[in-house]
């Protein structure tokens, strides 16, 4: 029980990185209307980008911006490949993803894995230290936050919210709806991979496989996120701010299975499982619960007919 | 100031499913022309508007805005010249999005979405309110209301306010709007506009400086001011623009119960007139066609078989449309009266 309890603080830390990842799979998946697979990839390449860089001597701060912008890079050629090429979004997206299992392994100069040690490099934080991992990611979550609802207020802003929300409209309206799509993915990708920057250096290594199954987890996060707060989180900052809780809930739950004896292979396929049962509750709703309830209704009548 | 020359358009060449929808059709709008359109399913009434609007791309043919080839701008870029309002009352709306937030989209149409800029201001609220007033809806107070939970007309009014709301009141952005097809056409229209575009942006200066030196005003009291001088300021700017927007409505009321559908049409009316808007709606109903616009245009298999206008059109009834419907179009007859007749 005190290994349980003692392991949570860690599991916190861990799904507010991961919960940052989600922030950028909310904004293709949510705002933008495309469900981005790019994220696998572009996670591993924030990652290695950033140990590669903080092991050769760059600062760590200078590193993060870097595989923020590297992240982006990756939203780009998604997005080029999906409007300048017309390739369906989920495809484009694994293309990118796929392309960028062998860049990330020329980067990390053939290496599948690069460790970051805390007592040689310096480092924004990591797990050796929870407390004070904790506050620096709060910040960092603040500030993103911020910088995303400031950014989605402001005309462009506004014009991509409306591209994801009705493409048809939009055009009408003047939006170049296309420009948009590859600028939302690329700040979505952007995000993505300063989270898998912040992961590896928490950490301590980046791995060339961290990023897979990425897009589960963020969904799952959304999903959760959006299951448990949707009534209160009516403003667009606190939206975000829900799916970073999610993030750190679906920890907390990863880290109770654990401790009830499940068997760790099968994380995987438990993610799996919650994000399929949470993108299936809506339809499940709208179709089988109300057919169910027409079903009583009728059963009922007819009872008082007779 | 609208003319579609020799346009043609077939979908799916060389497919058992080949369809030529618009055969060599020629039409010239003119400057406050409110047009109705009328015909059978098939005619390609909505394939015309498309073409117009930039939605669907003309084999062949030539869109002449002003006397200048539109007919290979994307359908974005052609934004700033029509203002659209589609059948279905979701297409033309983000339902997501507040009305407020709608609405300055709409505003911004043709604009460059800088990213240093709020969406929503202060001073272009009022306007708003003043528009939404205008519908006699109620959505006046409903500013920050999600589009999704209008109704089906509401959400049509207010898509008809966005189509012919559009901020006109920069003068770089006219020179980027009109610049390059005023200017090609008619070199001193353009030239007389910024005229008139410069002297009305020096009078709305001079009128902020005024405000801002009378000591006689309380804080709140400037502000009411400073508003109202910004709003008076944009209707001047709109009234001088010489190419103002067409209005490009494609069955608008069709999916609306009868008596949504008549206050929609009535509400169509009313800003078409008091904007002197150059407008095309397509109708499914001959009534309507009879009591809206000046001109009345009926199309059959890709072409226009009937163009009336004036006088002349406001003496038909509903029995001379059929008649000249089976005229003009004698094998299809039968099925388009099924269609059209009420």
């Amino acid at each position: 029980m005190i290994e349980y309890l003692s392991s949570l603080p860690g599991a916190v830390s861990l799904g507010a990185i991961w919960g940052l990842m989600a922030i950028g799979v909310y904004l293709t998946y949510k705002i933008l209307d495309i469900p981005d697979l790019t994220v696998d990839g572009s996670f591993a390449t924030g990652g290695i980008v950033a140990a590669v860089l903080i092991t050769s001597g760059v600062n760590f701060f200078l590193a993060i911006l870097i595989a923020f912008l590297v992240g982006m890079l990756c939203g780009l050629v998604t997005g080029l490949l999906h409007t300048l090429l017309g390739i369906p979004a989920i495809l484009a997206g694994i293309l990118t993803q796929l392309a960028l299992w062998s860049v990330n392994l020329k980067i990390a100069s053939g290496r599948a894995n690069i460790s970051i040690g805390v007592r040689e490099f310096d480092v924004i934080f990591s797990q050796t230290n929870i407390p004070d991992t904790l506050w620096k990611m709060g910040i960092v979550l603040l500030v993103i936050i911020v910088l995303l609802y400031v950014f989605f207020g402001t005309e462009l802003g506004a014009s991509i919210r409306a591209t994801g929300n009705n493409p048809k409209m939009s055009k009408a309206q003047g939006i170049n709806t296309k420009m948009n799509i590859v600028l939302g993915l690329m700040i979505s990708n952007g995000i993505v991979a300063l989270a898998g920057a912040l992961l590896a250096q928490y950490q301590g290594f980046a791995d060339i496989n961290m990023g897979r199954g990425a897009i589960v987890i963020g969904l799952c996060a959304v999903v959760i996120g959006g299951a448990l707060f949707s009534k209160i989180a009516k403003n667009f900052a606190v939206r975000l701010l829900t799916v970073a809780v999610g993030g750190v809930i679906y920890y907390f739950v990863f880290q109770t299975v654990i401790f009830l004896g499940l068997d760790t292979d099968m994380l995987k396929m438990l993610s799996a499982i919650v994000v399929a049962i949470f993108l299936g509750i809506p339809y499940i709703r709208r179709t089988y619960w109300v057919r169910f309830k027409k079903w009583r209704d009728n059963r009922k009548l007819l009872k008082e007919a007779k | 100031m609208l003319e579609l020359k020799n346009i043609s358009k077939t979908f799916n060449e060389g497919t058992p499913l080949e369809n030529k929808v618009i055969k060599n059709l020629n039409l010239k709008i003119n400057e406050g022309d409110f047009i109705t359109v009328i015909g059978g399913n098939g005619a390609g009434k909505s394939t015309m508007l498309n073409i117009i609007s930039g939605a669907i791309e003309a084999d062949r043919g030539l869109v002449l805005l002003n006397g200048y080839d539109i007919s290979r701008l994307s359908e974005n870029k052609r934004a700033p010249y029509f203002g659209r309002v589609f059948q279905d009352p979701m297409m033309g709306t983000a339902s997501d999005m507040t009305i407020l937030e709608n609405l300055t989209l709409a505003y911004g149409r043709g604009r460059t979405r800088s990213p240093f800029r709020w969406s929503t201001k202060a001073k272009d609220k009022k306007f708003f309110i003043e528009q939404l007033a205008s519908l006699d809806l109620g959505l006046e107070n409903r500013l920050n209301d999600k589009v999704g939970l209008l109704s089906g007309g509401q959400r049509q009014a207010l898509t008809l306010l966005m189509a012919t709301i559009r901020k006109e009141s920069s003068i770089a952005s006219f020179k980027k709007i009109h610049g390059k097809i005023l200017s090609g056409y008619d070199n001193e229209l353009y030239i007389k506009t910024l005229d008139s575009f410069v002297k009305i942006k020096e009078e709305y200066k001079n009128k902020k400086k005024e405000i801002r030196h009378n000591k006689s005003l309380s804080l709140s009291e400037k502000k009411e001011a400073f508003i109202n001088a910004y709003n008076e300021y944009v209707s001047k700017m709109n009234v001088a623009d010489p190419t103002r927007q067409i209005l490009l409505l494609d069955e608008h009321t069709a999916a609306l119960d009868p008596k949504t559908a008549s206050k929609v049409l009535e509400i169509t009316d009313k800003i078409v007139k008091e904007n002197h808007l150059t407008t095309i709606m397509i109708t499914h109903n001959m009534k309507d066609a009879l009591k809206y616009g000046n001109r009345l245009i009926m199309m059959s298999k890709g072409h226009v078989a009937v163009d009336v206008s004036g006088e002349e059109k406001a003496k038909l009834e509903v029995n001379d449309l059929l008649e000249l419907f089976s005229k003009a179009s004698k094998d299809d007859y039968l099925s388009d009266a099924a269609i059209l007749g009420d």
